[in-house]
């Protein structure tokens, strides 16, 4: 039998859990092919799902990381259309099938492995969420929610205790819950993903300890921070309320519960399905709420659902989201009796039940946690812990283990009284400020447990050990022991599983509590997906409250100075806290006692004034009365009257100021008024727009011919390296980095300067993009001689912040020539046209997402396109901070902006030798002063050298192509059609070879011009206005409330260094380079196959870091 | 072991002149609701028959009862305390013997020659334990009913050992606890309100009544204690009830009664007329729908 599937199918754990990596690493070709044939064959046989899903992932690893290096260097190949428009409308077997056709008749090559490896990837992440879903559905207690189809079979009824109206006010009686959050006590390795606990139960392990919480110096004492109301109301219909998110809404049909992303709503959404209130076998009914509500209120009268989370920061790593389902889910199920204690705390029985209808909330709301999530719900601290599936259980033949784990409440023997105080002495819980999307880091978990690699395993084996002892810690209450196997565990198998668990903010933070506290620092203690956000820090309980003190300040000071290069959501925040010992509790308000939260009213009373007193409804008038009475009486009374009154009356708009600031911002960054408003008209008109940035499809597109490339992968010729050699030693060349984008997709569009994101740890600490590029350098000088002066050209966003950190850190120890290229243009970014927002998700073709996820996203795309008209199509985007607002006008103009702001006249006087500049992007990490390259660019004697890779399946966005006869490069943006890209067998790695004086030839200008600002000025605007504008969508975060964002897509205009190849009076070639030269690093989630398929290693071997 | 006396239940606030109500039977004679209960109850051998009545409604009870009046005992339930209260009312009357009890706002119609309630008190006979029955209940009706989880006694059909009881679950618990293998999905196992109960069910409606923490107990708590005291089965009959309480209950009972009887042609050439004379709305879209076409 193949060995591999020897792995996947034996019970030996010896040898189920040998990695792939050490049966492929030295295996031939044919070996792999082989393997993988038959592992595609059994993965379409085998009935048993988590045997499929290993043989899924051993398949992408293959194709990933051995097959691609054993092949030619020249082995490439054209991915087919079709296969990848499989992929996007998720047909994975389908996409794999025809990928493996052409393999088969035209042989391996990286671009097939690549594509290969992407479908099998998302086959069995679709597989494993397709289970879990399975199995959510098939929890007993969640089944008959799917076979309710209309209204009038809902066979729940309110409680009657919440029908029964007060005599004296009149109010309605109030259930309220009050729920905690989870702490993960040891971090779980991760071992809390579904996936995981189902296939491994044994591994699933969790220390979790519910705690209330106090955001130190802003709340009191520290209590259940989550609390979510309900009462009936008598309209039929359901209202929901987010106090936390000044959010509310009145839902009138069925449909609209099945509508998540129209409002800040979805979470509460989601709790009404999940709870069994509108179940969801009613997704798709037409009916009123009211005819839902006659059956299980009563007739006219409906629900208020309120939820409340004391402004606890969103990226907490403390479960809030899923704990305040949990806690909704709760007060939803007591108030319908579908768990039979109306007050008080729930009994394990109940608990499991809300924490089962949660995985499904979640599921619902397309979010994802993991199991030990909603442990507010359960009391003190538990162990938590994977369950094998027995016969009986729905999972039983299908996965090893069940998706719910098993919770073991601490007696008092194994968590004391006295341990759980040190706790609290010694533990200082912060939010770092950071919010970060944890979803590829637990892509990444999942694979790397499926795949066994021998590091990964060997950390997740210490850190289930490490577990163990931070169980005995616990027992003999030695709160020292437990720091020290916390910071093991973050240190040690944490980061051997994922290095990107911490970052340079933690890791500084770290080093100046030992700095600061050496013995009496006690540990660090990781919470959730990844380090950032919610953090401990453990002290001797001696000098605890002013370490508190000590480390919310030093939080601040590290944020502003790292907050350019980092994504920070918020300020960070300190907590007080407590361990909660009930668990989530409800008690019923009744009478004089059953008022809403005060921000509840403060929320709604300008709008209840807006109405008539005698067109309120009776129960509201009623409940003013209460409240106007409260307000008279006692200091609580005057909080909330104080309260109501900010709520009515008009404040100082602050916007104005930020308005200012804005128009501040644009004139001093060279904002032209005038070309702005052209763009709007041309935009309104539709002259311009995502359409129109196509060429014209009667022009001919194909793929480029053998002579039209200089294919430098097979090896150069000596004599070039020479030339090249000799070149650098001479000072001819310099290196210019562009650093003047945002990295749009690298943080969501937070807005951070790319460039000084500390991405990855060499040689020994995190380094951002601009040291690895000057590491490059030095490497190159120290082997060649010479000097290469470094550019790094930036934008409004990212000049100061680059300046900055450059002089900081003493030039990152580069001691050649180094310069920051000003940016000169700079764009306001506009609201996007209904027209173009339709073209880019209606008519490109684009990613399905899953069934759940997708609907999800049609409905965020739904409101999207109501702000946009509302707010105005084409008007000016300015609802935003400042720098969110504008946009760099593309990489075009950072080489002229070199002409304009007078670098390249410094750089020629300063070491007049200078002929060539390579000019590459911030995260093409592979690009490096090649002497071979150069050579081959010098005795090209072209104006233009680009540099281009075998294309990939992730390698989107244009490419060498043949337009009407002639080679140039093809912006993706202006491809005819989806398909044409696919024809193209190379990819732009936008790494481009200048001749410094030809370049200036193409302006019309010699280097004595140079100083002459006028004659630069018009050069480079009549050369603009040859190249074409583009009209593109971006993604911007906008931040509010406590670290909440929201995504906008704002249009945006550029002019692309590319289209440089389309002048005809430029001379271009085309090196066809090595894929790593050009790999581009573009977001977050390729870190991890980066670093597995040696790249990292090979960029390592480029630098000499300081 | 014989089963002779029956208890029929009709105290129930609101519910108590829902017995007197008159209907037309098989064969086309006028009766109320009472006669047909008391004869569906004379039918399965039973001779004598306990009615629990609130005061005063014993008189409305003696006229409604007609010619059956002989075999009838009334007993009055001082206060409404719930559907236990009301059968332990009849304890002196069965003086620690077998006894059928039935609801008085449920008529009982059979879908096969022998009546309900002799097809229950055969197995009971059979079997000399309780036996309560059963039908198959869609989850939406589970507000109404109290369920049973059983296992099947081999060899015999539609006779279950009963688990549970639970008064009104909700689906969620019903799931959970009351799966009965060998129904649909989301079909469970609801009472038929006709039982054939065992003497020491009284002393767990003592027990229950005693209990001060339980409000108005119903004889599904009571009946949830006896699976662990003794044998205590769930038989489905084949039949079906009517509960007339409910809206259009009697009207509902009317028809069934009706289209199993000797006028079921003219009562289906009513309802067409009925139909054919005032269509609906949902009706005059449709014909509009189709002329359109």
């Amino acid at each position: 039998m193949n060995r591999l599937i020897d792995v996947i199918t034996s019970c030996d754990s010896t040898v189920r859990d040998q990695s792939l990596d050490a049966i492929c690493r030295n295996a031939t070709l044919d070996q792999l092919l082989a393997y993988t044939n038959e592992l595609d064959q059994f993965r379409r046989q085998e009935p048993n799902l988590y045997y499929r899903v290993r043989a899924l992932f051993f398949l992408e690893a293959i194709y990933r990381y051995h097959v691609p290096r054993q092949l030619t260097a020249t082995a490439s190949g054209l991915i087919p259309y079709h296969g990848y428009e499989h992929l996007l409308h998720r047909r994975f077997i389908e996409a794999i099938d025809t990928f493996l056709d052409v393999q088969n008749s035209v042989g391996p090559c990286d671009g097939i492995a690549s594509a290969l490896a992407g479908a099998y990837h998302q086959l069995a992440f679709q597989t494993l969420a397709d289970q879990v879903r399975r199995s959510v559905r098939m929890v007993r207690g969640n089944q008959w929610m799917f076979r309710i189809g209309h209204p009038a079979d809902h066979p729940l009824r309110l409680r009657s205790e919440l029908l029964v109206m007060d005599s004296s006010t009149g109010a309605a009686p109030i259930l309220r819950e009050q729920t905690a959050v989870r702490m993960d006590f040891s971090h779980s390795a991760w071992s809390d993903i579904f996936f995981l606990g189902m296939d491994y139960p044994e591994g699933a392990r969790v220390i979790n300890a519910s705690v209330d919480l106090a955001v130190r110096g802003r709340d009191g004492e520290p209590k259940p921070p989550i609390e979510t109301f309900v009462r009936v109301i008598d309209r039929p219909i359901i209202r929901l309320t987010s106090v936390d998110l000044n959010a509310t809404t009145d839902i009138e049909a069925i449909g609209d519960v099945f509508d998540f992303a129209r409002d800040y709503l979805g979470l509460l959404k989601a709790a009404v399905i999940a709870s069994g209130i509108v179940p969801p076998g009613l997704e798709g009914c037409s009916q009123k709420i009211g005819d839902l509500l006659d059956q299980v209120v009563g007739p006219g009268m409906g629900l208020e659902i309120v939820s409340k989370i004391n402004d606890i920061p969103k990226g907490s790593r403390l479960a809030v989201s899923t704990n305040l389902l949990g806690s909704l889910i709760s007060v939803l199920m007591r108030a319908t009796s579908q768990i039979s204690t109306l007050n008080g705390a729930l009994e394990e029985r109940d608990r499991r039940l809300v924490a089962a209808r949660a995985i499904l909330g979640e599921w619902l709301g397309g979010s994802g946690g993991g199991w030990q999530d909603s442990g507010g719900i359960w009391p003190g601290i538990k162990l938590i812990t994977g369950a094998a599936a027995t016969d009986g259980d729905p999972e039983f033949g299908i996965s090893r283990g069940r998706l719910m784990p098993t919770h073991h409440v601490l007696g008092e023997n194994e968590a004391s009284a006295a341990t759980r105080q040190s706790l609290q002495d010694s533990l200082v819980l912060v939010h770092g400020g950071m919010a970060q999307n944890v979803g590829p880091i637990l892509e990444m978990v999942t694979e790397h447990y499926l795949l066994r690699n021998e590091t990964q395993w060997n950390g997740r084996t210490k850190a289930m050990k490490i577990l163990d002892d931070l169980m005995a810690g616990i027992k003999h209450g030695d709160l020292r022991a437990i720091g020290k196997l916390t910071t093991q565990n973050f240190e040690g198998p944490l980061q051997t599983i994922i290095p990107w668990a911490t970052n340079r903010f933690t890791d500084r933070l770290i080093e100046l509590c030992r700095e600061q506290y050496a013995d009496q620092f006690w540990g660090f203690w990781m919470l959730g997906g990844m380090a950032g956000g919610g953090m401990g820090f453990i002290f001797d309980p001696a000098i605890k409250p002013e370490a508190q003190d000590w480390l919310g300040k030093k939080m601040i000071e590290i944020k502003r100075d790292m907050q350019t290069a980092l994504p920070f959501a918020m300020d960070p925040v300190v907590y007080d806290f407590k361990i909660n010992d009930r668990g989530t509790f409800a008690e019923l308000l009744t009478g004089d006692q059953a008022f809403m939260p005060d921000r509840y009213y403060a929320l709604l009373l300008p709008g209840l004034l807006r109405t008539a007193t005698r067109d309120l409804p009776l129960q509201t008038r009623l409940e003013l009365e209460s409240l106007s009475a409260k307000c008279k009486s006692g200091s609580e009374g005057k909080s909330t009257a104080a309260l109501l009154l900010d709520s009515v009356l008009p404040h100082a708009v602050r916007t104005e100021a930020s308005h200012q600031s804005l128009q501040d911002q644009l004139s001093m960054a060279g904002f032209d008024r005038e070309q702005h408003e052209q763009i709007r008209a041309d935009l309104r008109s539709g002259r311009i727009g995502l359409s129109q940035n196509r060429i014209s499809s009667s022009t001919t597109i194909g793929d480029v011919r053998s002579d039209d490339v200089t294919d430098l992968r097979v090896g150069i010729q000596q004599k070039f390296i020479d030339l090249g050699v000799q070149s650098i030693r001479d000072g001819e060349v310099a290196v210019v980095t562009l650093a003047a984008g945002v990295g749009s997709r690298w943080t969501q569009g937070a807005g951070v300067c790319k460039a000084l994101h500390p991405f990855h740890r060499f040689a020994g600490r995190h380094r951002s993009f601009i040291e690895v590029h000057l590491a490059k350098n030095r490497f190159t000088t120290q082997k060649y001689g010479g000097v290469i002066p470094h550019v790094f050209t930036t934008s409004y966003l990212t000049d100061e912040p680059i300046r900055e950190a450059i002089q900081k850190s003493n030039h990152f120890g580069f001691d050649g020539p180094l310069h920051v290229s000003t940016g000169k243009s700079v764009g306001l970014r506009m609201v996007p046209t209904i027209r173009d927002l339709r073209f880019m998700w209606e008519e490109t073709a684009q990613q399905m997402l899953d069934a759940q996820q997708q609907k999800v996203r049609d409905s965020l795309r739904a409101a999207l396109m109501n702000w946009a008209r509302s707010a105005g199509e084409a008007s000016d985007y300015t609802d935003n901070s400042p720098s969110q607002c504008m946009h760099p006008v593309g990489h075009w103009y950072e080489v002229p902006n070199m002409l304009r702001n007078g670098l390249l006249a410094r750089l020629l006087s300063e070491q007049s030798s200078l002929r060539y500049l390579l000019l590459h992007n911030i995260d093409t990490l592979g690009a490096t002063v090649d002497p071979g390259i150069l050579g081959h660019h010098i005795a090209g004697g072209a104006s233009l050298s680009f540099e281009v890779i075998g294309r990939r399946l992730e390698d989107r966005g244009g490419g060498l192509a043949l337009v009407d006869g002639r080679p140039r490069l093809v912006e993706g943006l202006a491809m005819p059609n989806d398909a044409t890209e696919f024809g193209l067998t190379y990819y732009n790695s936008m790494t481009t070879w200048i001749e410094i004086d030809a370049l200036l030839r193409t302006f019309g200008l010699t280097r004595d011009d140079l100083s002459n600002a006028t004659k630069v000025d018009v050069a480079v605007r009549r050369l603009a206005m040859r190249l074409p504008t583009y009209v593109t969508l971006k993604d911007v975060k906008k931040r509010w409330g406590h670290a909440q964002e929201d995504v906008f897509p704002v249009a945006q205009f550029e002019k692309l260094w590319s289209d440089m190849t389309a002048l005809p009076e430029v001379s271009s070639s085309f090196f066809v380079t090595h894929t790593r030269r050009g790999q581009q690093l573009k977001s977050q989630a390729q870190l991890d196959p980066w670093l597995r398929d040696g790249s990292a290693e090979e960029i390592n071997a480029m630098c000499l870091f300081s | 072991m014989q089963v002779t006396k029956a208890v029929i239940t009709a105290a129930a606030p609101n519910q108590n002149t829902l017995p007197l109500q008159r209907l037309v039977d098989r064969e086309g004679y006028d009766k109320t609701a009472l006669q047909f209960i008391v004869e569906e109850t004379l039918s399965a051998g039973i001779e004598e028959i306990c009615v629990v009545i609130q005061p005063g409604d014993a008189q409305a009870y003696q006229r409604a009862a007609g010619e059956h009046l002989g075999s009838l005992r009334f007993v009055e339930q001082p206060e409404p305390l719930g559907y236990a209260d009301a059968v332990f009312r009849a304890k002196g009357f069965i003086q620690g013997e077998p006894f059928l009890h039935l609801v008085g706002d449920h008529l009982y119609l059979s879908t096969c020659d022998v009546p309900c309630a002799k097809q229950l008190v055969q197995v009971a006979e059979e079997f000399e334990c309780s036996v309560s029955a059963v039908q198959a209940t869609r989850e939406s009706k589970l507000p109404y009913f109290g369920i049973i989880a059983g296992t099947h006694v081999p060899r015999y059909d539609r006779l279950y050992e009963i688990n549970r009881v639970i008064e009104k679950p909700t689906p969620t618990l019903a799931e959970q606890e009351l799966v009965t293998p060998g129904l649909r999905s989301g079909h469970y196992l609801g009472f038929f309100g006709m039982h054939v109960l065992m003497p020491e069910v009284m002393d767990a409606v003592q027990q229950l009544l005693s209990d001060a923490t339980k409000a108005k107990p119903t004889l599904s708590d009571a009946a949830a204690l006896m699976p662990s005291r003794q044998r205590y089965l769930a038989y489905q009959l084949q039949g079906n009830r009517y509960n007339i309480g409910v809206k259009y209950g009697l009207l509902i009972a009317q028809l069934a009664i009706g289209l199993s009887g000797r006028d079921r042609d003219q009562i289906l050439t009513e309802m067409l007329d009925l139909v054919a004379n005032r269509p609906t709305e949902a009706a005059i879209t449709m014909i509009e729908g189709t002329l359109a076409r």
